[in-house]
């Protein structure tokens, strides 16, 4: 069991080896400088969180729905309308004063209504019209990305900061109240290890989930709809409803990464239309998502691996290294990780067709 | 998914980050950092570094501090950095590496909490206002050389109709649509100048799109207050006389260029850091002008006429000793409404709040 992923990681290494070779860097260096960026040096595992928890919850959010064949790409889109909902409930219910468990818990609850409530139109249009939910979900997004703009750059919107100079240099949305940031656990180790409020709702979450799928009859009946819609109907269960339900769920969880970003990381909706917008976290949570076979605990797993490599990536871009080169290597990565994960599921047989035994015919 | 796949891709995964964690162990302690006792001073781009506008002008910047201050300063950047969370790592990595000096050239980036967070560092902001004692801010009078770029535009339209290109509704990118649209007006009285909005300061597809659909609504010389040259190759292919900005950008449209307000970075920056080096260093707020040889025009193309160049000449000098000003009264509004009466002329920070459009202006400043 340990073979495959390993030897894809040292394929990574090889294949990713060859191309700083050919672009003239030290690829030992380079690998020793990702890791140490990542996960070793002082204060790196608080900033690889950062990167980790957002990519906890899209890949949790794409793992809930996958798992029962329902492709919901839109949790880039829920995630963002999460960040609004959020950020409402917190300039509204937040004050002065410390973190306060009542702002706090209304960020979550909007959150989590925001993006359940962007997930379901897709959801609506696949349970009663047949729509594709691929596209509907994916489009989605960019509507999400639009709104984002607009509330902060086109209007004087609830959410944007309208008095004070620096608002009239250049659009930004309003600054948290104190008592809606969310606070987060030290760990004094490393020159300090920031545990994000955020990343222990993904943890949450995730058992949630797992329970959900592995221990109730919501789950297995899900499972049973996205293996065999037809005998799932036999049985009598309720296609819709399901559908429905799941991705209400889905988009839940992405919008609570959006209530985290606001609450963890940002502590305002969003200070620039080239913030939030520009990290992609909905997609790279497929990619979180795939990567860990949708488990829920895998998830959280791969999510810190690959927030561990996309923060690195900010370390080890420079002048003598281009961004895209980082973007090459951490694309290598992933994709052997993907490519080994096809040799675990399926075996590859090298096979002398018998003659004797040729495949029977089917029926004419 | 049964429970026996389940619990393998747990194993699968645990193993592959044990082997992470392994390398990294095996890897750990050595840092890559070498202890050299030249000062570091980091860059942050908000777009490539090679994006023949904004950013790449600042990198020019750079290489001119590592070329005039040679083995005494270690210089590096970052491109492509989101506001947010990756701003945050990124500094944190770069404060970790020991760069003493950190310019980052996007509104946005740095702000009095970050500052506060690292007292051991200075940073520089371009573009932005917070000021705190090691936060400084530093831009260029733009609205000066775009005035005189926008007479170059002017006095290429046959028809009146200029379109420009722009980036999102702020104060920033008004005040330099204002002001060369006032300087195409004094080359071609009446001339219009028509507004599309990318919302972005890079994407190269965004822009060409926002290029076609001005040409096409009638606009016969093109104008720019966008990062990537993508505007300029569609003229070029229309054969359309094109205005840049930010970096000379005439080889992507040889014969449809004009020319383009630059600005000029890299004395500022090595003034900067010479003071950082020595201690001399003090935050403030720096407004680079013409007289500075801070903003400037780059070179013309073939398309400007020589009496075109001798009045924008003209214009220049009457710039740089203050006799005349773009923002002087008496303007008016898209709706005729007078903004600034006669006598008076804009200050700084009423620049850098401007929020409405000259007379003449097609496009809403809100975007």
């Amino acid at each position: 069991m340990v073979a495959v992923p390993a030897a894809s990681l040292v394929f990574a290494f090889f294949a990713s080896g060859l191309v700083l070779l050919a672009t003239g860097h030290n690829a030992l260096s380079s690998y020793r400088r990702l890791f140490d960026a990542a996960f070793v040096a002082n204060g790196a595992l608080g900033q690889t969180l950062v990167s980790a928890t957002p990519l906890a919850f899209t890949g949790l959010a794409a793992a809930a729905a996958f798992r029962m064949r329902l492709f919901n790409i839109g949790g880039e889109g829920q995630l963002l309308v999460g960040a609004i909902t959020a950020a409402a409930a917190g300039l509204y219910f937040g004050g002065s004063g410390g973190p306060s468990a009542f702002a706090i818990a209304a960020m979550v609850v909007a959150g989590c209504a925001g993006g359940a409530a962007w997930a379901l139109i897709p959801g609506i249009l696949r349970a009663f019209f047949r729509t594709n939910e691929i596209i509907t979900s994916l489009m989605l997004n960019y509507v999400a990305a639009y709104l984002l703009t607009y509330l902060i750059f086109n209007t004087q919107s609830y959410w944007r900061q309208t008095t004070g100079f620096n608002a009239a240099v250049f659009p930004t949305s309003k600054d948290l109240p104190s008592s809606a940031l969310w606070p987060g656990a030290t760990i004094h180790l490393r020159g300090g290890i920031l545990l994000p409020l955020g990343a222990g709702f993904a943890v949450l979450a995730a058992a949630v989930l797992w329970v959900l799928y592995s221990r109730t009859r919501f789950g297995f009946e899900a499972q049973v709809l996205g293996d065999s819609p037809r005998a799932a109907r036999y049985a009598g269960m309720r296609t819709r409803r399901k559908i429905l339900a799941v991705m209400a769920i889905s988009g839940a969880i992405a919008g609570l990464g959006g209530a985290s970003q606001d609450g963890d990381f940002r502590h305002t909706l969003d200070a620039d239309p080239n913030g939030l917008q520009r990290q992609y976290y909905g997609y790279s949570g497929i990619v979180v998502a795939a990567l860990a076979r949708y488990n829920p605990f895998a998830v959280l797993l791969v999510a810190f691996l690959v927030g561990g490599l996309q923060n690195a990536g900010n370390t080890l871009q420079g002048a003598d290294f281009p961004s895209g080169l980082v973007g090459v290597i951490q694309g290598i990565i992933l994709f052997s990780a993907l490519g080994g994960e096809l040799l675990v599921r399926y075996r590859i047989r090298i096979s002398r067709r018998p003659a004797a035994a040729p495949p029977a015919p089917e029926a004419a | 998914m049964s429970r026996g796949k389940s619990v393998r891709a747990v194993a699968l995964l645990a193993s592959a980050s044990l082997a992470v964690l392994a390398l990294t162990a095996a890897t750990g302690s050595a840092r890559t950092e070498q202890r050299s006792s030249a000062f570091k001073v980091a860059w942050i781009y908000v777009g490539p570094h090679n994006d023949h506008g904004w950013s790449q002008a600042h990198d020019q910047g750079r290489l001119y501090v590592q070329k005039q201050l040679g083995s005494k300063v270690q210089t590096t950047f970052k491109e492509n950095v989101a506001v947010g969370p990756q701003l945050q790592q990124t500094v944190a990595s770069l404060v970790r590496d020991g760069y003493k000096l950190i310019f980052g050239t996007s509104y946005g980036y740095f702000d009095t909490k970050l500052a506060a967070k690292y007292p051991q560092v200075l940073f520089e902001q371009a573009t932005g206002t917070q000021t705190a004692k090691n936060l400084s801010e530093y831009f260029g009078a733009a609205e000066d050389t775009v005035y005189l770029s926008g007479m170059a535009a002017g006095a290429a339209t046959k028809k009146g109709t200029l379109g420009y290109v722009v980036a999102y509704p702020i104060p920033e990118v008004i005040r330099h649509a204002n002001a060369f649209a006032l300087g195409a007006q004094l080359m071609h009285p009446g001339a219009k100048v028509k507004l599309v909005w990318t919302n972005s300061w890079f994407d190269p597809s965004k822009e060409k799109h926002a290029a076609e659909s001005l040409f096409s609504s009638g606009a016969d010389v093109l104008g720019q207050n966008v990062d990537s040259p993508a505007t300029g190759e569609f003229a070029q292919s229309k054969h359309v006389p094109w205005v840049g900005y930010d970096s000379n950008a005439k080889k992507f449209a040889p014969t449809s260029w004009l020319t383009a307000s630059v600005y000029h970075w890299g004395p500022y920056y090595v003034r900067r850091v010479k003071a950082a080096m020595n201690g001399t260093w003090k935050s403030g707020f720096y407004y680079g002008t013409i007289k500075d040889g801070f903003t400037g025009l780059a070179p013309y193309g073939p398309k400007v006429s020589k009496a075109t160049k001798a009045a924008i000449a003209k214009k220049m000098q009457a710039i740089k000793t203050g006799k005349f000003y773009e923002f002087a009264g008496p303007l008016y509004d898209q709706k005729g409404k007078l903004r600034v009466p006669k006598g008076k002329r804009l200050n700084v920070q009423q620049l850098y709040a401007m929020n409405w459009l000259v007379r003449g202006v097609i496009g809403s400043p809100k975007g």
